[in-house]
């Protein structure tokens, strides 16, 4: 797995900020929470949650859009909404870096590969546990699993949180959200650091078929990945509030990729604001 | 210095265990009550280990009882006005809420004035209601209207700390020159002082020793005061 990055943005006009990347695929999320909500949204039993996500050009499209419905259902599970009836919680996503891929259109900046779809679900928890206004039930964590199968005879080899110089040889790739919990049963095989987790979402796809033995086994797989981040986002509480003397990454490559993105961020702060 | 993310089990145990903010007891997959972390933070408890809650930074204000907040005055329905205090809901407070007041003799309150209220009642399913009066005396104690003075926005940590007596920075702003203030645990602080550049300065200090921006100690603080020209 590539190294982790947890940025408290501390961004103005919002509750709670952060940045997370696996490697140099980044994403940035903002939440505020619990605010005022317009009479058609408002929901008299708990807090209505909306989220809106940006790829990194162009607007919002039918699958930013489409993650954007992904993603209230998976925070809906992990957030006490009830707490807050009649309220609104909004969560914008942003990603700060586009695929080469695309998403098959031809053009780069427009796609969400699994590893930016995982890293958007971190920066949304991480957001929201800088926010610490809306009570949570649980941290969801995803990671990336891709899937490479060089011919239909062999099983097929599961790689966590793939590059972005390796998807266009991958056979399928998915992203697996998880919930973090003490409330959920403990298997016997979890670590004991770190609560017990369950799947909550995944959009596993692959080119061939599969069976579900292989997407047991990607869940599994995608499970200690998934613990990983929820240690590093453990590891981030402790600054939290000095979003100016959080440590930057230690790995040179990492930081060039920080000063090569660093003239595309700030034409992205002015997309950021809400 | 115990910290915890949201969902993670916290071990509290007393007779009589009271739970404070960040933590709620709910019902495990086993079927055993555990308490939990709802927020990111540290665990602290009294020191009886009775009173246990989770110490963490916010914005965002939610309207607890008995809380001294600071409300801007937005409008005015029948005798009641609304206030603003940070909160998902505007505030009502009865125009009739001050000591000694009575319908021939009323607060003069206008559209747009500041408040020092006390909040008497914060339930989720109702708007949040306040009062200008301490609620055993019914005296004002403080409480009422703000008049002159500028409002400043922080975290909801450094009014905490602005609150506790024991904090450095309003003594040493003091012994430098008079002021007046008041702190709403609603992330506002009023400042009112002689001459525009110790506002300023008091404003400036706060936002640098407010955790969210950068949280300076005394000794830095104390280094910044003296680049500032008061």
């Amino acid at each position: 797995m590539r190294d982790l990055s947890v940025v408290y943005e501390g961004l103005d006009r919002v509750d709670g900020s952060a940045r997370f990347g696996f490697g140099s695929t980044k994403s940035l999320c903002s939440v505020s929470g619990p605010i005022e909500v317009r009479p058609t949204l408002e929901n008299p039993s708990q807090a209505t949650l909306d989220v809106q996500i940006r790829p990194l050009a162009a607007i919002a499209g039918t699958d930013s859009k489409a993650l954007a419905t992904t993603l209230k259902s998976v925070f809906t599970s992990s957030l006490f909404l009830s707490h807050h009836p009649r309220t609104l919680v909004q969560i914008v996503g942003q990603a700060l870096c586009g695929t080469e891929s695309g998403s098959g259109l031809g053009s780069a900046g427009r796609g969400w590969n699994a590893s930016l779809t995982a890293s958007l679900v971190n920066a949304s928890t991480a957001a929201f546990l800088s926010a610490g206004s809306v009570p949570m039930k649980g941290v969801v964590c995803a990671v990336a699993v891709g899937r490479l199968q060089p011919d239909p005879s062999s099983s097929a080899t599961l790689i966590m949180d793939p590059e972005e110089a390796e998807l266009p040889r991958l056979d399928g790739s998915g992203c697996f959200a998880f919930t973090f919990s003490a409330v959920l049963p403990a298997s016997p095989l979890s670590c004991h650091d770190v609560p017990p987790c369950a799947l909550t979402w995944t959009n596993y796809t692959t080119a061939g078929p599969f069976d579900i033995q292989e997407v047991k086994r990607a869940t599994e797989f995608a499970k200690k990945g998934a613990q990983e981040v929820w240690l590093k986002l453990k590891e981030s509480v402790r600054w939290l509030e000095k979003s100016a003397a959080s440590p930057l990454p230690s790995k040179a490559d990492v930081k060039k990729d920080d000063e090569e993105t660093m003239g595309e961020m700030e034409v992205d702060d002015e997309k950021v604001e809400i | 210095m115990s910290l915890v993310l949201p969902g993670e089990h916290v071990p509290a145990q007393h007779v009589n265990l009271k739970l404070g903010p960040g933590l709620l007891q709910i019902s495990a997959a086993s079927g055993e009550p555990t308490i939990i972390a709802t927020r990111a933070g540290e665990v602290k408890h009294s020191a009886n280990r009775n009173k246990w809650w989770i110490e963490g930074n916010s914005r965002r204000y939610v309207p607890a009882p008995q809380e001294s907040v600071i409300g801007v005055v937005v409008a005015r329905s029948g005798e009641n006005w609304r206030v603003d205090i940070g909160a998902a809901h505007m505030a009502s407070l009865d125009g009739l809420a001050f000591e000694g007041a009575t319908k021939r003799n009323r607060p003069n309150l206008k559209v747009g004035s500041l408040l020092y209220a006390r909040v008497s009642l914060a339930h989720k399913d109702m708007e949040p209601e306040l009062e200008c009066f301490d609620a055993q005396t019914r005296k004002a104690e403080g409480f009422g209207e703000l008049k002159g003075g500028f409002l400043v926005t922080c975290s909801l940590k450094m009014c905490r700390m602005l609150l506790d007596p024991k904090h450095f920075l309003f003594p040493l702003l003091g012994s430098r020159f008079p002021l007046e203030t008041a702190v709403g645990i609603n992330g506002r602080v009023w400042i009112n002082c002689k001459e525009p550049r110790q506002t300023i300065a008091v404003a400036r200090c706060i936002e640098a020793v407010d955790p969210d921006g950068g949280g300076m100690d005394e000794l830095a603080l104390k280094k910044f005061l003296g680049t500032l020209d008061v």
